[in-house]
């Protein structure tokens, strides 16, 4: 405790300087006037004692015990967190540091977290927090008259429902206060009543069920999802409707979506932030790519406005919002002219030869005087294919260097059939394919023109306007002749899809790179991103060069910015493009790394068991969430957008007359799409009533449609026997966060107060295979059930709201893509007042519906209707994707695939909790790989043991919380090294590689609830996933295709550039292609984006107006609803509902920051705060989404009731290319296809209100 | 002597000063935390910077120039030959000074609190209630000071108020002395007594903590620990009692 003398600090200058004579004068004097000793050189004094003050510190930061958990549902980040707990009570929570070490040479993942995770706690305890259950009081009270006459829950519940004034009553109330306590009993009683009902009388699926991101709390998302499966309910979907699905990885890769873990952005050498704000959005993972920039990494980001991820990055571009695929097709044109054209970069051309459809032939339809690219060239084309080759039209083929036919395994025609076992794979057995017709020694020079879509041009006639803008361009490709048929490769469509000239091509082609008149160059999109061509060219090349240089280490980390448009398919696949051309997709430190509301279940198998009660009933019903919206909430009778607006100019009519709604109904019609409410008609009651006309079910049905007698709910869905009548959400917000079109969801689908400003569609514009009803239907749910912590927009026009536990009140399973750990939620405490777990709570609520099933369902039969699959034979009904007219309804090829389950309703409760027998009979299929778990099972009966009694009697138990973690855990591949290796050798029998030892190291290993609760253990490589963390290396997909040639689920098994299903030709959608955001003003009148003319909106007179983009990015200060309500969070943000505009659009309404404006157009209105800010462009403006109602909103000017959220202003719009079925990779599996709930293509007019705010 | 004159002369100031005593020891025992000077420095600095040394510089001469005044006997004063007139002139002459200094920074400080925002909604109702004491306390004595000495004949309180205030620290209390007072005088006199009697409860108990042992305290201080105390809030008990450490030769001091 001495300071020496000597000592270096007191001999520094500065310190003499400051220390004078006159200075130790004083302190020496100090010696006279205070205790302790002082040091000789008079800085310190020694004292003892005088240390109390030290007990309130210490005080502060004891805690009695400290507890693992983590944060669920809508945050991908899955940190684990250290929750302290102090006399009973939560206190604070810091985040663990015991993640296993990524291994030398990369940074560690501990410690992770951020603000938002940090100040979790407060919601325990906080005003928020919903402590015991709700019931509307005009609902309870006619409930419980009603019960009181009847004396039986489920007639009570159908007399208030079935008596009109009643139900109006009750539902007009929705979001008006006037919540009462009841208690856990009444409120089961009442939702338990009004299924049972809603069964009986208009069949289970007319209960849905809505609960996102099972990654992030996979058992209290599983209890739900097999509470309303077995139910016979539906499920809703959200990777699609959150439009966080990139449909374009199905299109391309045949996968939901596969992204490298964040710690191997750190193995990039080249990284492209795209619409990805990472710090922002992926804070506990951000510092990976701030570390690879002190490793030499080049980091770039796309956004246009100045992002906070901007400030990492070496170069930001600023593109116009929507025109990424512009600046990517850009790109794209040099790449490929200077490393596929000028130079054949070996590295490229191996890879694409071998890991695309580059080489595949298609075959070129003649149009005119021109030719039109047509459909991959396949096997039973060829004169020498014999007639028994089994699925020889999903075999596409390609060209040897001699120019001879070849037909390449892996393709979709050998996936399944017995006589190709061993032959679904990538080993192209000595085949060199020939990457362009031009390239063969033989090519004789012939070449044809082809007339190609153009997307990008101003409409030029009146009878254009509707049309968008559309132009054709003639470019020519060289051909040969095969079998008789015209064909070129993808790769030489690819090149004049992207302008890339070569010698002695016909057409137009761009003179240079400064050429802005043909599409394809970078000054082409310039003109239309304004990114300077310099810097499209530069980065462009310096892309592919690091590509080239670093075996495949350049990556585009991608989001929300550039996948949340109409049009996004196409934005990503001109991406994808990128990485797939220059061989960085399935490298470490390389390819796609997608990240938005990504929800990588890694432990898929078990979860999907679980959660879809497939081990009693199969199938389960699972519904795309947008069209179910857009259908339950009515946007269909204003949408009226015409698919023909959409389609190419080349188009053969397919379109004509038509709306997306019609591309929705012949989609659920064909089985290409699942479609529920089904038919319009009991699916209970449909199999009894064949079983009277002593027909088989399906028989039954397919008659029934045909002579009228039957019809899909879909063609009629304002009809009342056609409604969802009961909603069941819990874990999710859909009122407050992601209901795209939320006014037309408080009309139709609640029936209560609404600021809907658009008027009906006029009978030219509507549906035409749809009934329209003149009166549309308000309130079609009796009702809406929600459990959650917080009061948020969706409790608040709930009918019943239960209290859960929260995720720190807890047992449960967490994982993510961001980082390959599985770790748990444990309980810190148990939950207070009269909150229960997600689990307890459907338990409690089965042993009411088995209670009142006695009585009113007993075991029934019932008829489900399921889309043509993913992942099996299904995939092959639709030959090249043809889709032919008038064909004969054949259920399972031609239309959907009908299938009796028994449901035995009394004993629903039992069968919840216990594991039924479908897992040993039948195993666990997942992407077409099965698995037999019968050791496990063994091994789940004594782990948990054996129910004693009942229905279930004798079978493994599932009754708490605990025992589903267990039974997720044992039956996956990820947590189970036997089945992962008993996976690989399954798929090795069907591709003929070997893959099983990149599990069998492991096969041993099986984690359990206990290890995960210890620390996180890293997860082993299976094949439920396409790539590998073999011998600790990071994850990235698709490392096993390209390491252990494994075909992607596509048609070719390669990646695809090109898409051949008749309605991707509709579209001019066959290759990447630039299509501009929906133009707004010309497909529904709205305001063109800087117009200042006054729109005459109520009170808006006299008031200057400005159109804008309407943007709704992720926000820095929630996770989408999530915090923004909480006080930490409200003090470091401004809080509230706020909008983001430059100071130019601030200007032309003359709003100063922080003073409220106004912001409306078709759907509705919001009021909110501005804020002005010259990180935004002029034109556009962000609401950060997703802000409650429940935190400082006003009543609005322009509707006069309570302002909105984000999503007033937004709606549905649907894009018939999502919704093709039944072809290849182009068909449907839950979250893997389906109609993005887009929102970013939206134009608001916003104005400075009054700013005398009331509530 | 009437009951009024008893109550404010004699009752009034010991249950002042009573309370003033007792409230101070009560608040260092049981909210040592709470006690502050309730700083706005951070909401506001550019007026402060000026008026908080102006007020503080200011009402220390004040306090210094009501010692002398009245704790000094005026006989002892004219032994040391400080006549009548040159303690006039001084008291004056000095007094004025330092009460217009104290008053400007006052008047500052007072303006800051009233109409800058962020401090404004930093005030607390107790601060209120003592700026309007302090206020009247120190606005009473300048009127009575610039009334009777500067304008007028000049008033020698130190014939009354002073052996008044002395016969109260002596137990000997004169309330007749106060009778002739001047109304002013005695104002003051009042609105600074209940100022005392609340001194204890507001952010004016900052004048005991004033950091003047920092001018002598070398800047780094090393606390062990006690030997008789644990590490938490709570005494040791048996049972948990510490293991003794020998002491290092290392960690002895210089």
């Amino acid at each position: 405790m001495k300071m020496p003398k000597n000592s270096a600090f007191a001999a520094r200058g500065r310190v003499e300087a400051v220390t004078g004579t006159a200075s130790d004068t004083i302190l020496s004097l100090g010696r006279f006037l205070r205790k302790g000793e002082a040091s000789t050189d008079l800085r310190s004094v020694f004292l003892e004692g005088g240390r109390d003050a030290d007990a309130f510190y210490r005080d502060r930061w004891t805690h009695d015990k400290e507890v693992r958990s983590t944060h669920g549902v809508n945050c991908t980040g899955s940190c684990s967190w250290k929750v302290y707990v102090k006399d009973g009570v939560i206190t604070w929570e810091t985040q663990q540091t015991d993640y296993p070490s990524v291994g030398p040479d990369s940074p560690e993942y501990e410690p992770r977290g951020c603000p938002r995770g940090a100040a979790f706690s407060w919601y325990t305890y906080s005003p928020t927090r919903v402590r015991y259950p709700y019931v509307r009081g005009v609902l309870l009270t006619a409930y419980r008259e009603a019960k009181a006459r009847t004396g039986d829950p489920v007639l009570a519940w159908a007399e208030v429902t079935g008596n009109p004034e009643t139900a109006r009553a009750y539902k007009s109330a929705r979001g008006k206060g006037g919540l009462v306590r009841a208690s856990w009993d009444e409120a089961a009683e009442i939702v338990a009543a009004a299924q049972v009902h809603t069964i009986k009388k208009y069949g289970p699926d007319r209960i849905a069920g809505f609960s996102p991101i099972p990654a992030m709390s996979i058992v209290s998302h599983g209890v739900g999802n097999r509470y309303i499966t077995m139910l016979g309910g539906t499920m809703l979907s959200f990777y699609d409707w959150y439009a966080d699905l990139p449909v374009a990885s199905p299109q391309v890769f045949g996968d939901q979506t596969d992204v490298p873990e964040s710690a191997d952005w750190w193995n990039s050498s080249y990284l492209i932030m795209w619409g990805s704000n990472v710090p922002v959005t992926r804070t506990p993972d951000a510092h990976f790519m701030v570390e690879a920039r002190y490793r030499g990494q080049k980091v770039i980001t796309v956004s246009p406005d100045y992002a906070d991820n901007s400030k990492f990055a070496d170069e930001w571009l600023s593109p116009h919002p929507g025109t990424d695929g512009a600046l990517a097709i850009a790109m794209g044109h040099v790449i490929l002219k200077e490393f596929l054209v000028d130079r054949r970069t070996p590295a490229f051309t191996d890879y694409l030869k071998r890991f695309s459809d580059s080489a595949y032939l298609i075959s070129l339809v003649k149009r005119e005087d021109a030719w039109v690219p047509g459909k991959f060239l396949t096997a039973e084309a060829l004169p020498d294919t014999p007639a028994t080759m089994a699925s020889s039209h999903f075999k596409p083929v390609l060209l040897n260097q001699d120019g001879v036919a070849i037909v390449p395994n892996g393709s979709l025609g050998h996936r399944f059939s017995e006589t190709d076992a061993g032959k679904w794979n990538l080993d192209l057995e000595g085949v060199d394919p020939l990457l362009s017709i031009a390239d063969s020694p033989h090519y004789d020079g012939a070449t044809v023109a082809i007339d190609m879509p153009r997307f990008d041009v101003a409409p030029t006639t009146e009878d254009d306007e509707h049309a968008g803008g559309t132009g054709v361009i003639r470019r020519g490709v060289p051909v040969t002749e095969i079998a008789g048929q015209l064909v070129t490769t993808v790769f030489d469509l690819l090149l004049a899809q992207y302008g890339v000239g070569r010698e002695g091509l016909p057409g137009e082609w761009p003179t240079g790179y400064d050429d802005a008149s043909s599409p394809g160059t970078p000054a082409w999109q310039e003109e239309i991103t304004s990114v300077p061509m310099q810097a499209a060219e530069r980065i462009g090349r310096e892309f592919a060069q690091n590509a080239e240089e670093s075996g495949g280490r350049s990556m585009i980390l991608m989001g929300a910015g550039t996948n949340h448009w109409f049009h996004s398919d196409t934005i990503y696949r001109a991406f994808l493009a990128l990485t797939t051309m220059t061989g960085c997709q399935g490298k470490n430190g390389g390819g796609w790394a997608h990240y938005v509301g990504q929800e990588k279940v890694r432990p898929i198998t078990g979860q999907a068991q679980y959660a879809f009660a497939l081990d009693w009933v199969r199938p389960p019903r699972a519904m795309i969430g947008t069209a179910f919206w857009y259908l339950a909430t009515d946007q269909w009778r204003y949408d009226g957008l015409s698919a023909d607006t959409l389609a190419s100019p080349l188009a053969t009519g397919t379109f004509a007359g038509r709306t997306t709604a019609d591309c929705l109904v012949e989609s659920a019609k064909r089985g290409w799409m699942p479609s529920f409410p089904t038919f319009n008609r009991n699916s209970l009651d449909l199999v009894d009533d064949a079983a009277a006309a002593g027909m088989d079910p399906a028989q039954y049905v397919v008659e029934s449609l045909k002579d009228g007698s039957l019809a899909y709910a879909c063609e009629d869905p304002d009809a009342p026997e056609n409604f969802p009548r009961v909603l069941v959400v819990w874990r999710a917000n859909i009122i407050g966060s992601s209901g795209k079109g939320n006014e037309y969801f408080l009309k139709h689908l609640l029936g209560t107060d609404s600021a809907v400003r658009a008027p009906e569609s006029p009978p030219d514009k509507r549906p035409n295979t749809m009934t329209w009803r003149e009166e549309a239907p308000e309130g079609k749910l009796d009702l809406m059930v929600t459990s959650d912590f917080r009061m948020t927009s969706t409790t608040v026009f709930s009918d019943v709201i239960l209290p859960p536990a929260t995720w720190y009140e807890k047992n449960d399973l967490s994982t993510t893509d961001m980082h390959p750990f599985i770790h748990s939620f444990n309980p810190a405490i148990t939950p207070p007042w009269e909150a229960k777990t997600d689990f307890d709570a459907f338990h409690l609520l089965a042993k009411k519906v088995s209670e009142f099933s006695a009585v009113h369902l007993g075991v029934r039969r019932d008829l489900v209707a399921t889309p043509l699959m993913h992942d099996t034979p299904d995939a092959m009904a639709t030959p090249h994707g043809v889709v032919l007219d008038d064909q004969e309804m054949v259920p399972g090829v031609t239309m959907p695939r009908l299938t009796v389950v028994e449901r035995d309703y009394p004993a629903f409760a039992d069968q919840l909790g216990a594991l039924g027998p479908l897992t040993a009979k039948l195993g666990m299929t997942i992407k077409g790989v099965t698995y037999t778990p019968d050791k496990e099972i063994d091994y789940l009966g004594i782990k948990n043991g054996l129910v004693e009694s009942g229905p279930a009697a004798g079978r493994p138990k599932l009754t708490r919380d605990i025992h589903a973690c267990e039974m997720v855990l044992a039956f996956s591949g990820t947590t189970n090294g036997r089945l992962g290796t008993q996976g690989f050798r399954q798929l090795e029998k069907r591709t003929g590689t070997a893959m099983a030892h990149l599990a069998s190291d492991n096969e041993g290993r099986r984690f359990t609830y206990q290890d995960v609760q210890g620390a996180p253990v890293p997860v082993l490589t299976s094949p439920e996933w396409s790539g590998s963390e073999h011998g600790g290396r990071r994850y990235s997909a698709f490392t096993i295709n390209i390491e252990h040639l494994k075909p992607w689920h596509t048609l070719t098994g390669r990646q695809h550039f090109y898409l051949d299903h008749d309605w991707m030709i509709e579209l001019g959608e066959q290759l990447p292609i630039f299509r501009p955001p929906l133009d707004m003003h010309r497909l529904f009148d709205d305001s063109i984006v800087g117009s200042t003319a006054p729109t005459g909106a109520p009170r808006s007179a006299g008031k200057a107006e400005v159109a804008v983009r309407y943007l709704t990015p992720h926000s820095k200060w929630s996770i989408h609803s999530e915090y923004q309500d909480n006080l930490m969070m409200l003090s470091l943000s401004r809080g509230g509902p706020t909008i983001w505009m430059s100071p130019q659009d601030a200007d032309k309404i003359d709003v100063r920051d922080n003073e409220w404006i106004e912001s409306y157009n078709r759907n509705g209105v919001v009021v909110a705060r501005a804020i002005v800010s010259h990180r935004m462009p002029e034109g556009t403006v962000y609401m950060y989404h997703a802000n409650d109602r429940t935190i400082n909103v006003p009543i609005a000017e322009t509707s006069a009731m309570r302002g909105g959220t984000n999503n007033s202003l937004t709606r549905i719009l649907l894009k018939p290319s999502h919704l093709i079925g039944g072809y290849a990779q182009l068909s449907f599996a839950f979250n893997y296809l389906g109609p993005t709930g887009n929102q970013r293509d939206e134009v608001t007019v916003i104005r400075r209100r009054s700013q005398d705010v009331e509530y | 002597m009437s009951a009024l004159t008893f109550l404010l002369w004699v009752a009034y100031p010991y249950a002042a000063a009573g309370v003033f005593i007792a409230g101070h020891v009560l608040r260092y025992r049981y909210d040592q935390f709470g006690w502050t000077s309730r700083s706005s420095q951070t909401y506001e600095n550019r007026l402060l910077r000026w008026a908080s040394p102006m007020f503080h510089y200011g009402i220390l001469m004040v306090a210094g120039g009501h010692l002398v005044g009245l704790f000094v006997p005026k006989q002892w004063l004219a032994f040391f030959g400080v006549t009548e007139q040159i303690y006039h002139l001084g008291a004056t002459g000095l007094g004025s000074f330092a009460a217009a200094l104290t008053v400007a920074g006052l008047g500052i400080l007072l303006y800051r609190r009233r109409f800058v925002d962020r401090v404004r909604m930093a005030t607390t109702p107790m601060d209120v209630v003592m700026y309007v004491l302090l206020t009247g306390a120190i606005g009473f004595g300048t009127i009575a000071t610039v009334a009777y000495q500067v304008v007028g004949g000049g008033y020698d309180y130190r014939e009354s108020i002073s052996p008044w205030i002395r016969s109260l620290v002596f137990f000997q209390p004169d309330p007749s002395l106060m009778a002739g007072v001047p109304l002013f005088f005695q104002l003051h006199i009042l609105t600074a007594t209940t100022l005392f009697l609340l001194w204890p409860f507001t952010r004016l108990v900052h004048v005991f903590s004033a950091p003047v042992g920092y001018l002598v305290r070398p800047y780094i201080v090393y606390r062990s620990r006690d030997a008789h105390r644990g590490t938490g809030a709570r005494q040791p008990r048996r049972g948990w009692a510490g293991s003794q450490l020998p002491t290092r030769s290392s960690d002895r001091r210089p």
